[in-house]
């Protein structure tokens, strides 16, 4: 069968360790072989971001990465915001913004917008615009979306 | 026990109504513990895969599982020759589950293999070897009702000659098609040949809808088991599961008592689901000869090939009216793109004939369609229905109309729309109307009148941008729709010790908001807080009976049987506490959780005490109503004319843009909308079904497009079909216009199909505002405008049609 | 057909030109083209999957000599932000900007990028346009041997590179630009990114005095590689940028390229945006 190696990760601040095929993504590593269905499978071609995550620090799609590449890094999936005073208020601002429909996108959305608002994005319409331009939704025409993390953002609306 | 203490609370009135509630379900869903049916998995879980057809339209030769039986972990491969039971699916049942002898399409099943994983599942698959034998591919609906074009659906028989057994049925699937025309409409209103007799201006012109589809951000999937003793239990996302119950029954040739449907969150509708489709089926084919669960998901390619498209439509349009600006015609021929199988899309004419006919007074009106064959994806249900392609075509004549005879635009609308009261040459009937409020209010908000001017006047300036601003609106059910012979929904109300309700719907909610809604309509009868409510909506052995999500109905139909069932329950609760408190009924309300005198607000029992004594009683009792809503709408008959509606709603869109005569980039700057809701229920909610849908409507008129290239789908991917991203919406201004219609729940109707309908047609006018050049055929990409605007688009014609 | 046998994560440069030896090696940096290419079974992974990333030098951007260096596994975000960069490079900040989504920004590297060869990949005609060299390591002995390459040679075809089974891109260095030196980029699409571009076009050269000379231009998705177009090239070089000028280039410009049709363009559609665009770009050169 597959080619199997085994890794060594921080997953929402607790280290694991997991033998995963060689030729599996990041995704189906979460989900299948570790069980957090938060972080969602879209498109797997990193053209939706309903799978992102954050690694060291940083968003991506789990779906472009391979699984072995978690391999010593810091893992956040959305089950990983839980504790986070700071993640709570997006996912409030979400919320009572209407941010959420079908919220397949939703945990997605969320974890990029976590990370635009640690890494000083500007907190202004455009610039949260082009932070979520990589995260699609087909229900709620962005724009509660936009209003949510604008809110949380500090910037004066 | 000091005086002041004594005083009774007084509860002051409060409602619920218009406020901003977020979604009830949100919290969950925003920290990713919702568990969507791609989250849940059985024990003893097989994964299904489907083999699909590599060739376009085909004879199946033959098709060779053995090594696929043969992989390891593998539980189950079966093809049409397993099932001889199969029965054809599809609303004009036209097509097996399982292919049997030929192919019609690129997505046709083959074969399905039930296996411990994924990955074994798609090994097997390539295992299976298929022989074909080609045919000739119609991938025009022009081509398919030639005299000599090839039948999609001839008599069938094998390779033998013979099939005898497909032979026993009546339907399309069994004995075939003599010709390619899977459905047509013929409707008449007046003598438009009076009508134009009548007219002092008339213009025909043709129009194309190309293929688009729904892009849930949930792939489609199921979860099939059959338990010891053969009853069904399905994970499935179907937007109408009682109808579905029915259907899946039969194809399994079981008692549907024996089906139980649990809907799990969905990742998405939009009309997607409204239809079943061969992969679910094929679901319970592999669930039933594997004995184990069976877990089936789209990839995102699949989804794109398998899942249904909005319908293609060519539509020549004659249109007429006098120098006054009196329409006197509206003569209509489409020509729809079925696809290889029936599935709604075919049905879409019923909603595109009520813009023809009513959407502006038309004395005199005729319709013809037929939607044909061919060897394309077919098409399903898609929000909307039907009317994103007719108000298209529509909207742009009034337009042009208007330009013939040199009347402003918005005043050549507002002297055609219609009004409350009136009832049109197909029959419906206007209780409510706020169409002129909705034309007034989007045109004023956005400065509709200067901008046209402005906007032509600088046409002809230096620059490479040019900024356009057009208007459209649009008719749309807004109370239900009488397809089937019921159009109701049930309710059932629980009220517990504690005051708290458990109201059980036969509504889904499949992210529109439902419950929340529903929560509120029943919470305002009862004078409860929302957080009183817990909402059961997903599941047939336990939730009553309702006709589906579709038609823009929940809100109206299941909101008037929520409240029905709240209506009893009140009174029940009031007649209780007028016999305990020695009062008349009517001398009592519900407020703030409290039984209160209705003249001073008093409160006079907590209401959970009082459910609480109701119940410790001797003659022991409970607060359990149902209700069962049937709106007053009827069936059309058989010239397709009759109020099909409990209520309509009404709406304006002003789009504005910005052409780059450089590029043929067309910007969206801005919508201004009016829509006549009857009445905002939640204003958070109905906001965001109105963005949704602008957005939605965007994508249709600008950036999504499905290529199908001789049967073949060029773009099955988000990188090529491409959904608008955030940077690209435009600034949205929406106005709810509030015509509190007699029959809707406090006063609302229907609103989740509205917002997407007039975008691209409002874009059409937008961009000839903007150049001067009228583009007849969606989607509004860069080559197609950079195209128009050099003069390099032949003028497209469609020569009107009429089967014999 | 090899199977997938072995997963490497060599820590050093030497490790992994030794494994390149043999030549079977798929290297995986930050795998935002590689994971659904081989997921979608569009590229078969070799006997070997190396994972450089935890291989130092081949990280950080610096300054050497006349140089800038920019390791093959720095990202699009880092590249982006750089202040080196932002001061030095602004077109290849342009370009970043324009590249796929954040998320994918923060994963994709810039070497991963050079070698996907993609014929619209983002950074390639800003890099062209530059006169950047990619720097190859390989194990020929038992030494590394370094060399560079002109990015100008380095395509052949849609994902093909002039570069060895054994090497590896290890950075790509560009000239520091010398005073006056203008450069522009433009990605044409209905959105800021994530979108494969119908067209791009990239020009640099030196402004003085209305005239461009030591001219580059270089378009994209017009070809089987990102190309230079060196009769455009040769046209400008020296000319002073008067209207008729600009629209004379603009047609050579349109003329050179040899487009295909295709689901985002027909060739016509991206021949036409050539010559619009060039003429856009070159009139905002001569305008500054």
């Amino acid at each position: 069968m597959s080619l199997k190696h085994d890794i060594e990760f921080k997953l929402n601040g607790i280290t694991r360790r997991v033998a995963v095929d060689v030729s599996m993504n990041a995704l189906a590593m979460l989900r299948d072989v570790i069980g957090l269905t938060g972080t969602k499978y879209g498109c797997g071609e990193g053209e939706c971001g309903a799978c992102t995550i954050q690694v060291d620090g940083v968003s991506l799609n789990s779906c472009l990465m391979f699984a072995v590449d978690c391999d010593g890094r810091n893992v956040t999936t959305i089950e990983g915001l839980a504790n986070d005073s700071k993640a709570d208020a997006l996912r409030s601002a979400f919320v009572e913004h209407g941010a959420v429909q079908c919220g397949f996108c939703t945990p997605g959305m969320i974890m990029q917008a976590d990370h635009l608002l640690r890494s000083g994005c500007g907190g202004d319409a455009g610039s949260i615009k082009r932070g979520i331009e990589g995260n699609l939704c087909r229900c709620t025409g962005y724009k509660k979306i936009i209003d949510a993390i604008a809110s949380v953002s500090g910037a004066p609306s | 026990m000091n005086v002041a203490e004594k005083k009774a609370r007084v509860i002051e009135p409060d409602t619920l109504i218009g406020k901003r509630i977020p979604k009830m379900d949100a919290p969950e869903k925003a920290s990713g513990k919702t568990r969507y049916i791609h989250d849940i998995n059985l024990s003893g879980q097989l994964h299904g895969k489907i083999l699909r057809s590599d060739r376009i339209h085909a004879l199946i030769k033959s098709i060779d599982t053995s090594a696929a039986k043969a992989l390891p972990g593998v539980h189950a491969v079966i093809t049409a020759a397993d099932i001889p039971d199969q029965r054809p699916i599809g609303v004009a049942k036209d097509h097996f589950p399982l292919k049997v002898g030929r192919v019609r399409s690129e997505r046709d099943e083959i074969a399905a293999v039930a296996a411990e994983s994924e990955e074994i599942a798609e090994a097997a698959l390539k295992l299976i070897k298929v022989e074909y034998e080609d045919l000739p591919v119609i991938s025009n609906p022009e081509d398919a009702i030639k005299p000599d074009a090839i039948l999609i659906h001839p008599e069938p028989h094998g390779a033998d000659g013979s099939h005898e057994h497909l032979k026993q049925g009546m339907s399309i699937a069994h004995k075939g098609k003599p010709d390619n025309i899977a459905m047509r409409f013929d409707y008449v209103h007046g003598d438009v040949i009076q009508g134009e007799a009548e007219s002092d201006v008339v213009i025909e012109d043709t129009f194309k809808l190309h293929y688009v589809t729904h892009c849930c951000m949930g792939v489609s999937g199921m979860i099939a088991e059959f338990d010891s003793s053969g009853n069904l239990l399905m994970y499935s996302n179907t937007q109408v599961p009682f109808l579905h119950k029915r259907e899946f029954a039969e194809y399994l040739n079981m008692d549907p008592a024996r089906i139980r449907i649990i809907q799990p969150p969905i990742g998405g509708g939009f009309g997607s689901k409204l239809d079943i489709y061969p992969f679910e089926v094929i679901c319970l084919y592999l669930a039933r000869a594997a004995k184990r669960p069976v877990k089936m998901l789209f990839t995102r390619e699949e989804e794109f090939l398998a899942s249904p498209t909005r319908q293609p439509v060519l539509l020549t349009l004659r249109s007429g009216c006098k120098k006054d600006g009196t329409l006197t015609f509206r003569q209509v021929h489409t020509l729809h793109d079925n696809g290889a199988y029936t599935s709604w899309g075919a049905t879409t004419p019923f909603v595109m004939m009520q813009t023809f006919s009513s959407l502006y007074r038309v004395p005199h009106c005729d319709y013809h369609t037929a939607a044909v064959y061919t060897n394309n994806p077919y098409a399903g249900s898609f929000r909307g229905y039907g009317n994103l392609q007719a108000t298209f075509a529509i909207e742009q004549h009034m337009d042009m109309l208007a330009e013939k005879i040199g009347m402003d635009p918005l005043e050549f609308r507002l002297k055609n729309a219609q009004d409350a009261g009136e009832t049109t040459g197909q029959g419906m009937s206007f209780k409510s109307c706020g169409f002129k409020d909705c034309i007034n209010t989007a045109a004023q908000r956005s400065d509709y009148a200067r901008k046209v001017q402005e906007n032509v006047a600088n046409r002809n300036a230096a620059g490479n941008i040019k900024r356009g601003v057009g208007m459209a609106s649009m008719l749309h059910v807004g109370g239900g729709a009488k397809i089937y012979p019921s159009d109701g929904c049930g309710t059932i109300l629980k009220m517990d010790d504690f005051a708290n309700i458990t109201l059980i719907t036969g509504a889904s909610e499949i992210g529109q908001g439902s419950e929340t809604v529903l929560s509120q309509l029943v919470c305002e009868e009862l004078g409860l807080p929302i957080s009183a409510v817990t909402v059961v909506n997903n599941d047939t052995a336990i939730t009553p009976w309702d006709v589906g999500v579709h038609a823009s109905r929940t809100t109206f139909i299941a909101g008037n049987s929520a409240i029905g069932a709240a209506k009893k329950a009140k009174a029940k609760i009031l007649a209780v506490a007028a016999t305990k408190y020695e009062c008349a009924e009517s001398d009592l309300d519900l407020r703030g959780g409290f039984v209160i005198k209705a003249a001073n607000g008093e409160a006079v029992v907590e209401l959970s005490k009082l459910l609480r004594n109701l119940h410790f009683q001797d003659k022991a009792e409970l607060v359990m109503t149902t209700f069962y809503y049937e709106p007053p709408s009827v069936h059309q008959d058989k010239g397709f004319k009759g109020d099909v509606s409990a209520a309509y709603a009404w709406g304006t869109q002003v789009v504005e843009v910005e052409v780059d005569t450089d590029t043929g980039i067309v910007k969206m700057t801005k919508v201004t909308g009016a829509h006549d809701v009857g009445r905002v229920l939640n204003r958070l909610g109905i906001e965001g079904q109105i963005e949704g849908g602008v957005i939605m409507g965007q994508g249709y008129a600008l950036t999504e497009d499905l290529m199908i290239e001789n049967g073949v789908m060029k773009n099955p991917n988000f990188r090529d079909y491409k959904l608008v991203t955030a940077p690209e919406i435009p600034e949205m201004d929406i106005s709810f216009i509030e015509s509190m219609d007699g029959e809707g729940p406090q006063g609302a109707k229907g609103v989740g199909e509205a917002p997407s309908i007039c975008i691209a047609a409002a874009t059409a006018n937008a961009i000839f505002n903007a150049t001067g050049v009228r583009i007849y055929e969606l989607p509004f990409t860069p080559e197609r405008v950079y195209r128009a605007l050099r003069g390099q688009t032949p003028k497209l014609y469609w020569k009107p049609w009429k089967a014999n | 057909m090899t199977e997938l046998k072995h997963y490497f994560a060599p820590t050093s440069l030497d490790q992994a030109v030794e494994c390149l030896k043999d030549g079977d090696v798929t290297i995986l940096a930050g795998g935002t083209d590689l994971t659904p290419q081989s997921q979608a079974g569009r590229l078969k992974i070799k006997q070997t999957l190396m994972n450089i990333r935890h291989i130092p030098q081949l990280s950080g951007i610096t300054l050497e000599g006349k140089e800038i260096r920019i390791g093959a596994l720095t990202t699009i975000t880092e590249i982006m932000e750089h202040p080196l960069i932002r001061e030095r490079l602004p077109v290849l900040v342009v370009a970043c900007d324009h590249f796929a989504s954040d998320q994918i920004r923060n994963a994709g590297t810039i070497g991963g990028n050079i070698c996907n060869a993609s014929p619209a990949g983002d950074m390639l005609i800003p890099l062209l346009v530059l006169d950047a060299c990619v720097e190859l390591a390989s194990m020929p002995e038992n030494k590394i041997y370094r060399h560079c390459m002109p990015l100008s040679t380095f395509f052949v075809g849609p994902g093909k590179t002039r570069k060895s089974l054994c090497e590896l891109v290890t950075s790509v260095r560009i000239p520091l630009p010398a005073e006056g030196h203008v450069a522009h980029f433009y990605k044409h699409g209905t959105r800021p990114a994530l979108d494969i571009s119908t067209i791009s076009i990239g020009v640099a050269g030196t402004f003085r005095d209305g005239t461009l000379s030591n001219v580059r231009v270089a378009f994209g998705a017009v070809a089987p590689t990102p190309v230079r177009a060196s009769q455009t090239e040769q046209a400008l070089e020296g000319q002073r940028l008067d209207e008729a000028t600009i629209e004379k280039i603009a047609q050579i410009a349109r003329d050179e390229v040899k487009p295909i049709d295709d689901v985002r363009a027909t060739a016509w559609y991206r021949k036409e945006m050539i010559h619009n665009i060039t003429k856009r770009i070159l009139s905002h050169v001569a305008q500054a």
